[in-house]
C-alpha cells in the first residue's frame, strides 16, 4: 500500500506502467492514422499518378493526448487507488477508545460517531477487540466502560451513544480504565470534545498513552463548542453573552430567540473579534415579544450550552399601584397614578388596586403614591411581602409629610422642605450625580430636573448608606432599605409635578426601571424548597423529559447529571437552570503531551476509485472511437457524431437515475389517494369487504359516472373505493354504502371520522338492498336493515322521514315520482329537518332498492342484474334517480329555490 | 384514353417527370427544319409544275386564282437516333449529398433527349436493346422500359453494334475508359457511317480531387485500390491527367467528326441537354 496524503494505492507496482506512456506517445505519433476509405470512380487516373512523398499524415496531437489519457486512466485504475484510506492500527490487542460525551461534544456529534465507527471498523478488519470509554460525569461504571467487547457489540453501543448536557468526570474514567487491567492495547484513541478538562484529562491521556500509541482527535478551533450566557435581566433589552473557548479568526455567531411554542421571534448576529472569546448579542424587542421569548440558542450549534432557557425572572415584572382601580379620567394630570402608570408602561405590567387585592397575585414591585399612615391591615400584608423579596416604592407628598409612618426606609422629619419659594432665598435644587453604590449608578442626570419640595430624613447613622440619590446640596431624595429579601424605597418627593419636575423627566422612567430590575422577579420564587425537574435539555439542547438521574433542584446547585439544564419547579412557576454560566470559563485543549498523534475529525469515507477511473477510461474510449470514425469519414458527418456523443452522455444519468429510484412510500400512497380523490369529482363507495358487493358497487357507480358524463355537466372520474378505517372521507361529496351481512363493524375511530364527515356536510347513501327480500318480521326489517341498525348505533344520524313528494331529490335534474333501483318497492328516507349550514342537503339518504345493482353493467355495457319488477323503464328511472342524487349532493337546495323563479320573473317583468 | 393516360403516368418514374421538365425548357429554343420536304406542317404554296402529283394540288388555294398551286409542307424527314448511357457502377457515385449521382443525371439527360426527339418526330431506340427504332408514344414507353431494365453486363463504353447508315448515336457516360478503347469503338461506328455524340458526365470532385490526408481510394468496378498518403500533393497532377483524358476524348470525337461535350453534375441538367440537342439539331440541318 502506497499512501500519498489522502490517496493510497493498493497495487502500487502497477504504477510503474506509467513509464510506458512516453513510448505510447511515440508510437502513436509515428503510426499514421488509419486512412479514410473512399470510393472513387476515376481511380484509373489515380493509378496513373506516381505518389510524390510517402510522409504520412500525422495523427492530430489532441487525439494522441486523448489516447494517452485513456492509457493513464487504465493504469491508475488498475493500481486500485483508494481515497481516504483507513489507516492501520498500531500493535495488537484490544483497541481502547475514549470518547468525550460531554456537552461540548454535541456539535458535530456525527463526525465523532463516524470517527468512532471507523476506528471500530479498522479494529474489526484486524480482528481486534474494542474497549469503549466515555468521560461524562454521572454515569455508572457499567456504562462508562464497555469492557473488552467485540467490534460488532461496540458498534451497537456507539449507535446508542449520545452527548450529555453536562461536563466530564475524567478521574472516574481513568479509574474505570485502570479497573480493566489491560496489559497493553497497542493502539488507543481519544476523541476529545475540544475542551481542556484539567488534571483529570491529563491523567487519562497519560493512561491511554501508557497502554499504546495514542491518537487524539481534536476538533478544529472554530468547531469547538461555544456557550451562551443568560441575559442579566437588568436592562430592558435581552443582552446575551456568547463565549468561545478559544480565540481565533473573526467569526460570526447568530443567536435565535424562540418562543415557548417554537416560533422564531428574532435572530441577531454578533461577531467574535479576531482574538476575542466574548461577544454580546443584543435583542431589542418590544416588551410583548420579549416576554414570549423562552429560549435563546446559538444557531446551528446543537449543544446544551448553546441554549439559554428563560423563566419568569427575565419576564416583564408585574408592578402594582396602590390606589383606586379606576382612573379619575377627568383630570388625569392631577393624578399621581397617571404619571406612574405612564412611566411603567414601557417595561412593566401594571396592576392597580388596594393592597389586599394586589397581593392576591404575584407582584415584583408595589408603588405607593403619597399616602399618610397606612392602615394596619395593609401594613400587616406588605411587611411579609417585602421580607419575602418584594420591593415597595413610596412617594412622598403632603400626606406623608404630615403623617407618621414606620414603613419608610429612614426616619422622616415632620413637615417638608420648600426650596425656591417666594419667601425663600435658595433655589430649586437639581439632582447630584448618582453614587456608584446606588442602584441608579450610571444614569445620566439631566440638569433641568429640579426639586422644589421634599420631605427630609432624620440624620442618622444609617442614612448615608441608605441614600440612593441626593440633591445637589446633599440632602437625600431617594432612600432605600433592605428588609429581608426585599426593599423598601422612598422617593422624597411627589409622583406628580407639584413638588418636582422629576416625574416628567426621562430619568424618572429609568429610575423606575432600575427599581423594578432590582426586584426578584416574582417574589416568593426564590425559596429553599426543592424544585422538581419539569423538562430538561438533552446533550443536543433539545427539551426532553428529565433523565432518570435528575433530581430536584435545591438552592444554587451546579449543573450536572443530578441537575441537568432545563426547567425546574412547577408548571406555573418555572425556574430555568442554564449550563452556560457554569462553563463560561471553559478553555480549549491546545496542549497535548508529546508522543500523542494529533488527528482531526475531518475524515472522509474510504472511496475505491478503481471503477470510476475505468469508467472514465471507457467513456473516453467511446469518444475516441467516435472521433476515429469521423476522421476516417465513416460517420455520415460531424453533426451525426455530435449527436451520437450527446446521446451517449444523455443516457448515462438516465441509467444512474434508474438505479437510484426508490419505491414509493406509504406517505406517497396517502398523497396519491388524496390527489386521486380531489383532482376531479369522484363518486365513492364504502368497501364492505364482500368482494361481490364491492365489485357491484364499483361497476354500479361506474355506470352512473358514465351516465353523468353523457347527460349532465358533472364529469366525474371513475369511482373510488373508500376504506372507512383508513382513508380520508372529506374528499367526497357523496359516499354510497351498501349493507352486507359479512361487513365488519367500523371501529370507534372510524365511527368518529364518519360522524365528522356527516357533520361537515358529507352525504352517505345507505342502501340496505333488501327491498326484494321476504321479510318475516316487518318491524325488524330485512337483514340489511338490521345490519344498518347495528352500524348506525354509533353514528349520529338525525331523525329521518320518508322522502316527501316535493323533496328536491324529485326534481334535482329529472322529475321523478319514485326512486327505483333494482327493486322499486323500497322506501327512501331523508333527513327530517334540513340543516341550514349544510345547503339543506340531507346528510343521510337511506333506502333499500339496491341502486348499484341497477346501475351496474359489464364491460360491454350489458346490465348485470335484472331489475324487479322489470323493464328498461325501471332501469332508466334508476339511472335518473342516480343523476338526481349526485346533483342533489353537489348542488344542494339550488333546485328547491327554483320554486321561487316564477315570482322573481314576475317581479322583473314589471 | 383517360385510362391509358393514367397508366402511362403511373409507370413514369419521377425521373421521367424531371426529364419532361428539362425537355420542355429546351424545346422552346429549337426550331424546325425550314425547308421544303415531306411533313405535315404547311410550308409554302408553289406554282404547279409539270410532274407534280395531282394529289399535291391545293384546290382551295387554286380556286382563288387562275393559277394552280401546289401545297408544299416543311420537310420533316424522320431520323433514327440511337441512345446509350453508361450504367456501370462507377456512375452510381456522387461526391456530395446535394449532388445527383452521375447515373441519375445521365438518365435524366437521356430521357429528356428522348422526349425532345420523339416530340420532333424522330425515331429513337436504346443501343443494345435490339429493338427497332420507333417514334411516338411507343418509343417513349420502350425507352422507359429499357431504362428501367437492368443491363446485363454494364460497361464503361457500349459494345459495337452494326447500326444502319446515317444513324445517329448519342453516348452519355463518364467515359473514363482508356482512350484507345474509346478510339476503337468510335472507329468502328465511323466505319459504318454512323455519326455520334459523346457527352461526358462527371462529378465535380472527379475534376478537382478535393480530398486531403491519407486516403485509400477504392475502385467501383473491381479495380485495385490506391492508398495515397497525401492526396493534396497529387491534386495538380490529377487535374492535369484528367484534362489530358478529356482532350483525348475531344480529339477522338473531332477526328471522327463527332460531337463531344462535358457535363458536370453540379450544373443544371438543362445546360447539358441544350448543348447536346443543339448539336443534334445542327447535325440534321446540314
Amino acid at each position: 500500500m502506497l499512501t500519498l496524503g489522502s490517496l493510497a494505492f493498493a497495487s502500487p507496482w502497477l504504477l510503474t506502467a506509467l513509464a510506458v506512456l512516453p513510448v505510447i506517445w511515440l508510437l502513436l505519433r509515428v503510426t499514421p492514422p488509419a486512412p479514410r476509405r473512399l470510393n472513387f470512380p476515376a481511380i484509373r487516373i489515380l493509378h496513373l499518378l506516381t505518389p510524390k512523398e510517402e510522409t504520412p499524415a500525422r495523427t492530430p496531437w489532441w487525439l494522441v493526448l486523448l489516447r494517452l489519457l485513456i492509457a493513464a486512466l487504465v493504469i491508475l485504475g488498475l493500481s486500485e487507488p483508494l481515497l481516504n484510506p483507513s489507516a492501520r492500527l498500531a500493535g495488537d490487542g484490544p483497541v481502547v477508545i475514549a470518547l468525550d460525551d460531554t456537552w461540548a461534544a454535541a456539535p458535530r456529534w456525527e463526525d465523532r460517531r463516524r470517527v468512532l465507527l471507523r476506528l471500530i471498523e479498522d479494529a474489526e478488519q484486524q480482528s481486534r477487540q474494542v474497549v469503549l470509554l466515555t468521560t461524562s460525569e454521572g454515569v455508572d461504571e457499567a456504562r462508562r466502560s464497555s469492557g473488552v467487547v467485540r467490534p460488532t457489540d461496540a458498534r451497537a453501543l456507539v449507535q446508542a451513544m449520545e452527548p450529555r448536557p453536562w461536563g466530564p468526570d475524567m478521574a472516574a474514567t481513568a479509574a474505570a480504565l485502570d479497573k480493566l487491567q489491560l496489559p497493553s492495547a497497542g493502539a488507543t484513541a481519544y476523541l476529545v470534545d475540544g475542551l481542556d478538562h484539567g488534571a483529570g484529562q491529563v491523567q487519562l491521556i497519560e493512561r491511554l498513552q501508557r497502554l499504546g500509541r495514542l491518537t487524539a482527535h481534536l476538533p478544529a478551533p472554530p468547531q469547538v463548542a461555544r456557550a451562551l450566557m443568560p441575559p442579566d435581566g437588568l436592562s430592558s433589552d435581552l443582552v446575551v453573552g456568547a463565549r468561545r473557548p478559544i480565540a481565533g479568526a473573526e467569526a460570526e455567531v447568530a443567536v435565535r430567540a424562540i418562543a415557548g411554542d417554537g416560533r422564531l421571534i428574532a435572530r441577531e448576529a454578533a461577531r467574535f473579534a479576531a482574538d476575542g472569546i466574548k461577544t454580546e448579542v443584543k435583542f431589542v424587542l418590544p416588551t410583548e415579544l420579549r416576554n414570549q421569548v423562552q429560549r435563546l440558542e446559538i444557531e446551528n450549534e446543537p449543544s446544551a450550552a448553546a441554549v439559554v432557557l428563560l423563566d419568569e425572572r427575565w419576564r416583564r415584572r408585574p408592578v402594582g399601584l396602590i390606589g383606586p382601580t379606576q382612573f379619575d379620567a377627568s383630570q388625569p394630570l392631577l393624578d399621581e397614578l397617571h404619571y406612574l402608570d405612564k412611566a411603567l408602561a414601557p417595561f412593566a405590567e401594571v396592576r392597580r388596586g388596594p393592597v389586599a387585592e394586589l397581593l392576591k397575585r404575584e407582584l415584583a414591585v408595589i408603588l405607593l403614591p403619597d399616602a399618610g399612615a397606612l392602615p394596619p391591615a395593609d401594613k400587616a400584608q406588605l411587611a411579609p411581602w417585602i421580607e419575602a423579596g418584594g420591593v415597595l416604592m413610596r412617594f412622598a407628598g403632603p400626606k406623608l409629610a404630615n403623617a407618621e409612618d414606620d414603613l419608610v426606609p429612614v426616619k422622616l422629619r415632620k413637615g417638608d422642605r420648600a426650596l425656591g419659594g417666594a419667601l425663600s432665598w435658595n433655589r430649586p435644587q437639581p439632582l447630584a450625580p448618582f453614587e456608584t453604590a446606588s442602584p441608579f449608578a450610571g444614569l445620566a442626570v439631566p440638569t433641568d430636573v429640579t426639586v422644589q419640595r421634599q420631605v427630609l430624613a432624620q440624620p442618622g447613622l444609617e442614612l448615608n448608606e441608605r441614600t440612593w440619590a441626593r440633591l445637589a446640596d446633599g440632602t437625600p431624595i431617594v432612600t432605600g432599605e433592605r428588609r429581608g429579601l426585599g426593599w423598601n424605597v422612598l422617593v422624597h418627593t411627589t409622583a406628580i409635578p407639584t413638588w418636582s419636575n422629576l416625574p416628567m423627566s426621562g430619568l424618572f422612567v429609568d429610575m423606575l426601571r432600575r427599581v423594578v430590575a432590582l426586584s426578584q422577579g416574582v417574589t416568593g420564587s426564590v425559596s429553599t424548597q426543592p424544585l422538581p425537574p419539569i423538562e430538561t435539555l438533552d446533550g443536543f439542547g433539545r427539551i426532553t423529559a428529565p433523565p432518570p438521574s435528575a433530581v430536584a433542584l435545591v438552592g444554587d446547585a451546579r449543573v450536572g447529571s443530578r441537575n441537568p439544564p432545563g426547567f425546574y419547579g412547577t408548571e406555573s412557576a418555572r425556574r430555568a437552570l442554564n449550563l452556560g454560566p457554569f462553563v463560561a470559563d471553559a478553555a480549549a485543549l491546545t496542549q497535548i503531551p508529546n508522543g500523542v498523534t494529533r488527528a482531526s475529525y475531518a475524515i472522509g469515507e474510504e472511496t475505491v476509485l478503481k471503477p470510476h477511473l475505468l469508467t472514465a477510461a471507457l467513456l473516453l474510449l467511446l469518444i475516441d472511437i467516435v472521433i476515429g470514425l469521423v476522421l476516417r469519414g465513416l460517420m455520415p458527418g460531424r453533426v451525426a457524431a455530435a449527436r451520437a456523443a450527446i446521446a451517449l452522455l444523455a443516457l448515462l444519468p438516465i441509467a444512474a437515475e434508474a438505479q437510484t429510484r426508490n419505491p414509493p412510500s406509504r406517505a406517497n400512497a396517502v398523497d396519491a389517494f388524496a390527489l386521486e380523490g380531489t383532482l376531479n369529482v369522484r363518486l365513492a363507495y364504502v368497501i364492505t369487504g364482500d368482494a361481490r358487493t364491492d365489485e357491484t358497487s364499483r361497476l354500479g357507480l361506474e355506470g352512473l359516472t358514465h351516465i353523468l358524463q353523457r347527460r349532465t355537466a358533472i364529469e366525474p372520474d371513475g369511482p373510488l373505493g373508500v376504506d372507512v378505517e383508513a382513508d380520508e372521507l372529506a374528499f367526497f361529496a357523496l359516499i354510497y354504502w351498501p349493507m352486507t351481512q359479512s361487513q365488519a363493524m367500523p371501529s370507534p375511530s372510524a365511527m368518529q371520522r364518519l360522524n365528522t364527515y356527516l357533520k361537515n356536510s358529507g352525504t352517505i347513501v345507505f342502501d340496505t338492498r333488501d327491498a326484494g327480500e321476504i321479510v318475516v318480521d316487518p318491524f325488524a326489517g330485512g337483514p340489511g336493515a338490521q345490519k344498518l341498525r347495528e352500524i348506525a348505533r354509533g353514528l349520529s344520524i338525525p331523525a329521518l322521514v320518508p322522502a316527501p313528494p316535493e323533496h328536491v331529490l324529485t326534481k334535482a335534474f329529472y322529475l321523478l315520482n319514485d326512486f327505483p333501483g333494482r327493486f322499486a318497492s323500497g322506501q327512501l328516507w331523508v333527513e327530517a329537518t334540513r340543516a341550514q349550514g349544510e345547503d339543506e342537503v340531507s346528510s343521510v339518504i337511506l333506502g333499500s332498492n339496491d341502486w348499484a345493482g341497477a346501475w351496474a353493467s359489464d364491460a360491454g355495457g350489458r346490465a348485470l342484474y335484472a331489475v324487479v319488477p322489470g323493464g328498461e323503464i325501471q332501469r332508466e328511472m334508476a339511472f335518473r334517480f342516480g343523476v338526481n342524487l349526485v346533483m342533489y349532493a353537489l348542488t344542494g337546495n339550488y333546485k328547491a329555490d327554483q320554486v321561487h323563479v316564477p315570482a322573481i320573473l314576475e317581479r322583473f317583468g314589471q | 384514353m383517360q385510362q391509358r393516360a393514367e397508366q402511362l403516368a403511373s409507370i413514369l418514374p419521377p425521373l421521367m417527370v424531371s426529364a419532361q421538365r428539362v425537355a420542355a425548357t429546351v424545346a422552346q429554343g429549337v426550331h424546325g427544319r425550314r425547308r421544303v420536304g415531306q411533313g405535315e406542317t404547311f410550308w409554302q404554296y408553289r406554282r404547279y409544275l409539270p410532274g407534280d402529283s395531282v394529289r399535291s394540288v391545293d384546290w382551295r388555294r387554286s380556286a382563288k386564282s387562275d393559277q394552280v398551286f401546289v401545297r408544299e409542307t416543311e420537310w420533316e424527314a424522320a431520323q433514327t437516333v440511337w441512345l446509350w448511357r453508361d450504367t456501370s457502377a462507377s456512375m452510381r457515385w456522387r461526391s456530395r449529398r446535394d449532388l445527383p449521382e452521375k447515373a441519375d443525371r445521365a438518365e435524366i439527360l437521356l430521357r429528356a433527349l428522348g422526349l425532345l426527339l420523339v416530340g420532333a418526330g424522330e425515331r429513337i431506340a436504346l443501343l443494345g436493346e435490339s429493338l427497332p427504332p420507333t417514334t411516338g408514344r411507343t418509343a417513349l414507353l420502350r425507352l422507359s422500359h429499357g431504362l428501367e431494365r437492368p443491363t446485363a453486363a454494364p460497361a464503361g463504353i457500349p459494345n459495337f453494334e452494326p447500326l444502319p447508315r446515317h444513324a445517329e448515336l448519342v453516348l452519355i457516360g463518364d467515359l473514363l475508359a482508356p482512350l484507345d478503347e474509346v478510339q476503337a469503338l468510335v472507329g468502328k461506328f465511323v466505319a459504318k457511317g454512323v455519326r455520334g455524340h459523346l457527352l461526358q458526365v462527371l462529378d465535380p470532385a472527379e475534376e478537382t480531387l478535393p480530398f486531403a490526408g491519407r486516403v485509400r481510394f477504392e475502385g467501383m468496378e473491381g479495380e485495385a485500390s490506391a492508398l495515397l498518403p497525401r492526396v493534396e500533393s497529387l491534386r495538380t497532377d490529377y487535374i492535369d491527367r484528367m484534362s489530358e483524358h478529356r482532350e483525348g476524348l475531344a480529339h477522338i470525337a473531332r477526328a471522327a467528326g463527332w460531337y463531344f461535350s462535358c457535363h458536370h453534375t453540379d450544373r443544371s441538367a438543362e445546360s447539358g441537354l441544350l448543348a447536346l440537342y443543339g448539336a443534334l439539331a445542327r447535325d440534321r440541318m446540314n
